[in-house]
């Protein structure tokens, strides 16, 4: 036991001072910052731009909408001076669709803007009305089509911006037009008033405290506790890795055998390694801590939130850096041993890619079933867990429990791989030969 | 007297490939014995599972009265045929994070690295690190950390491969130290002169089998044979054909003429004269490295591929 806590402080003390833990510990964290609180500013900047002014060319079959669209681009365009738009109206007998897309192509014109002449006429009654974005889908999914007649636009680049303007500016001077020719005549701006969206206060239960206008980041929280696990892991099992390649290459192992057992080196490995883990979730933690507290969001740092990330951190770190160990010391090369790790690699995308759909239902069936894999186990039930403070004693049991026999699996597997792989060099072990050495050891 | 190491019928297979095949051996306490063989004749196979690196499948082993090295690693020294230190760790740090393995403590271990760095005439290179070492320096290195804990059995796997002679004579003065001290020593090589000189006992094993054991003088009375060694100026290839000699190996500078105990050397030297001109002549008896090349031969049923002493790099893992 002495002799792993000597290996294990030299792993920690050697990893510390390296400049990757620096860049990983320090500037990694500094620029999640700098993107996290800094995307209002950095957005400023992007639009900092003097955009010459867009013309876009104009066709009303209605003959009626050009004169309410002029006003409303006036009053968009006093707004943002730095990018004006211009509507050029082009009578519809001597429109060529064909001559103006030539035109947008070639950069004449920005776009082209079609309204044809029934678009005022009133939507058929069984049309469905447009609805929201589907419960569960994406930020920034588009509401479903409304039916009706189309208006056209032809542009060559995507500006979210432009678009949501002009579809907005269609909408209401569209709707006022349909409104005023409607019998009786209806008053547009008294159901503009009426139709005033409800006031939705948003109130966090523990601390009483109003959290309106923070949603986007309250979305996010799940992630981020589950990008810390996740950076955490990634980093330390790299880590284990170049160690374990180095010391084998530099034929260190060889002498470290002369005093320790494989197994005691990879156990004072693996800790020296959870030690590091924990450090830089400590230090990334601290900061994530400290900037929601100055946007006076610190109520999302929870100690329940806490204990979940430090419970399903201890075992996850082991099965990596277990499985990694092995990996290290069944291979000769940096090289090798990323290809030999893919699978695994892979498999952490899943909770990364599927993080919306699981926090957004953490006790749905996919989230349930993710929960088991284990793996993926600590990421799937960090984003459950933040999500939802009441997921099921007995899943956060069972899966802790399936959690802990696949460490102590892994870790009896990769001990004897250990044994035989570090003092074999040559080609990289097949999945045959990887087998044989389970049976030599 | 006990011996310091015993191995009885030690078998290790890789697969179908035998590696040691029911090897039984004794080092008696306080002596030197060289552990000889050609590449892949097992002798890093049984040092390290004499180390316990790895486990033999059948046979038993003592290492200093303990069936496992584990339980006594602390009193033993090994330094491994391929060898290698941590590049970025200072010469301070590397001896005293295996001091620490090796269960030296505090004071105890910053004084023994002072007065082993004076020893090895590396006191300057103390706080540097490993990689600024030349490669002599640190096979210095590479030695004193074995030998830091002052253990009762050092294992030697190779130490004298790739050292200019220089550092092996300094190394040897070392090993020499060590016996002094009464410290049990065993080490493979494939350089015979240096076994020859430096070793009490020679074991002599090839393909997992040991096919001699003893003193050099026990060895060499296995054969009888002489060895008649000529140096002049002539053409000396008629030689081989007198009748009698087993082997015999002609240059431009003279000849060295194996022949059995009965065949009077006489004949040799009269007939040498009329080929040219002498100006030594000699009967030896066969040296360790001559005897070494007969034994595997014969255990190969044919001649050896090429003179072991050359062959010092590489190789010799299974």
């Amino acid at each position: 036991m002495n002799k792993i806590l000597v290996v294990a402080v030299r792993e920690y003390i050697e990893t510390v001072k390296t400049k990757t833990f620096l860049v990983s510990s320090i500037l990694l964290p500094m620029l999640m910052i700098l993107l996290i609180f800094g995307t209002e500013k950095i957005g400023k900047l992007a639009e900092k731009q003097i955009v010459k002014t867009r013309a876009i060319a104009l066709v009303d079959h209605t003959g009626v909408v050009t004169s309410a669209l002029q006003a409303r681009v006036a009053a968009y365009n006093r707004q943002h001076p730095q990018r004006k738009l211009a509507f050029e109206p082009v009578a519809p007998a001597k429109a060529d669709l064909d001559a103006l897309r030539a035109d947008v192509r070639a950069g004449k014109l920005y776009a082209y803007l079609v309204i044809p002449a029934d678009v005022l006429a009133p939507p058929p009654e069984d049309a469905p009305p447009a609805s929201a974005p589907a419960a569960g889908s994406l930020p920034g999914t588009p509401a479903t089509a409304p039916a009706g007649p189309a208006c056209e636009l032809g542009r060559k680049d995507s500006t979210l911006e432009i678009q949501m303007a002009l579809q907005k500016m269609l909408d209401e001077t569209i709707a006022r037009l349909r409104f005023e020719r409607h019998r009786p005549p209806i008053d547009y701006d008294l159901v503009r008033r009426l139709e005033t969206p409800v006031n939705l206060r948003e109130v966090d239960v523990r601390s009483g405290q109003d959290t309106s206008g923070s949603e986007l980041i309250r979305f996010m929280t799940p992630f981020a506790f589950m990008f810390l696990l996740f950076m955490g892991t990634m980093t330390i099992s790299q880590g284990l890795l170049t160690s374990v390649i180095e010391e084998k290459s530099s034929r260190v192992v060889e002498v470290l055998l002369s005093a320790i057992s494989p197994t005691q080196m990879m156990a004072g490995k693996i800790l020296g390694m959870v030690g590091v883990g924990a450090t830089l979730m400590l230090i990334w933690g601290a900061v994530g801590y400290g900037g929601a507290e100055s946007r006076g969001m610190g109520y999302l740092v929870t100690p329940y939130r806490l204990t979940f990330v430090v419970l399903y951190f201890i075992p996850g770190f082991l099965l990596f850096s277990a499985f990694l160990a092995a990996v290290g010391a069944a291979c000769n090369t940096l090289k090798e041993a990323q290809s030999m790790a893919a699978p695994l690699t892979l498999l952490t995308i899943v909770p990364m890619m599927l993080w919306w759909q699981i926090s957004q239902n953490p006790n749905g069936i996919l989230s349930v079933v993710l929960s088991y894999i284990p793996p993926i186990t600590p990421f799937v039930m960090i984003l459950r867990v933040c999500a939802d403070p009441e997921t099921p004693m007995v899943q956060i049991v069972s899966t802790l429990a399936i959690l802990w026999l696949a460490v102590v699996a892994v870790i009896w597997l990769a001990g004897k791989v250990f044994r035989v792989g570090v003092l074999m060099y040559g080609k990289q072990p097949s999945f045959k030969e990887l087998l044989r050495w389970l049976r030599y050891a | 007297m006990i011996n310091a190491i015993e191995l009885t019928d030690i078998v290790k297979r890789y697969g179908d490939f035998v590696a040691v095949d029911r090897l039984n051996l004794a080092i008696p306490t306080g002596r030197i014995v060289g552990f000889l063989g050609p590449n892949g004749a097992g002798k890093t196979t049984t040092i390290r599972m004499l180390m316990s690196i790895i486990y033999p499948d059948s046979g038993s082993i003592r290492v200093l009265g303990h069936p496992r090295a584990i339980d006594v690693k602390d009193r033993i020294g090994y330094l491994p045929e391929e060898r290698g230190l941590y590049r970025k760790m200072t010469v301070d740090a590397t001896l005293r994070y295996f001091g620490k393995l090796k269960g030296l403590r505090g004071t105890e271990l910053s004084a023994r690295i002072g007065e082993t760095l004076e020893r090895i005439e590396l006191a300057d290179w103390r706080y540097k690190r490993v990689e600024a070492l030349s490669k002599g320096m640190s096979q210095k290195l590479q030695f004193v950390v074995t030998i830091l804990h002052r253990p009762e059995l050092v294992i030697l796997d190779e130490p004298f491969s790739g050292l200019d002679p220089i550092n092996m004579e300094m190394l040897k003065n070392l090993v020499m130290d060590l016996r002094r001290e009464g410290t049990t020593v065993v080490f493979s090589t494939h350089q015979m002169e240096q076994a020859q000189r430096l070793c009490d006992r020679l074991v002599l094993i090839n393909r997992g089998r040991k096919l001699i054991e003893g003193t050099l003088d026990e060895i060499r009375a296995r054969f009888s044979s002489r060895m008649v060694v000529i140096e002049g100026e002539g053409d000396f290839a008629p030689l081989e054909r007198i009748e009698g000699v087993i082997d015999a190996e002609i240059t431009d500078g003279g000849a060295r003429i194996e022949v059995p105990k009965e065949v009077d050397p006489d004949r040799i030297l009269r007939r040498a004269i009329e080929l040219g001109r002498i100006s030594r002549f000699e009967v030896q008896r066969l040296d360790l490295h001559e005897v070494f090349v007969k034994l595997v031969q014969q255990d190969q049923g044919g001649p050896p591929p090429a003179r072991p002493v050359a062959e010092t790099a590489g190789g010799g893992a299974a």
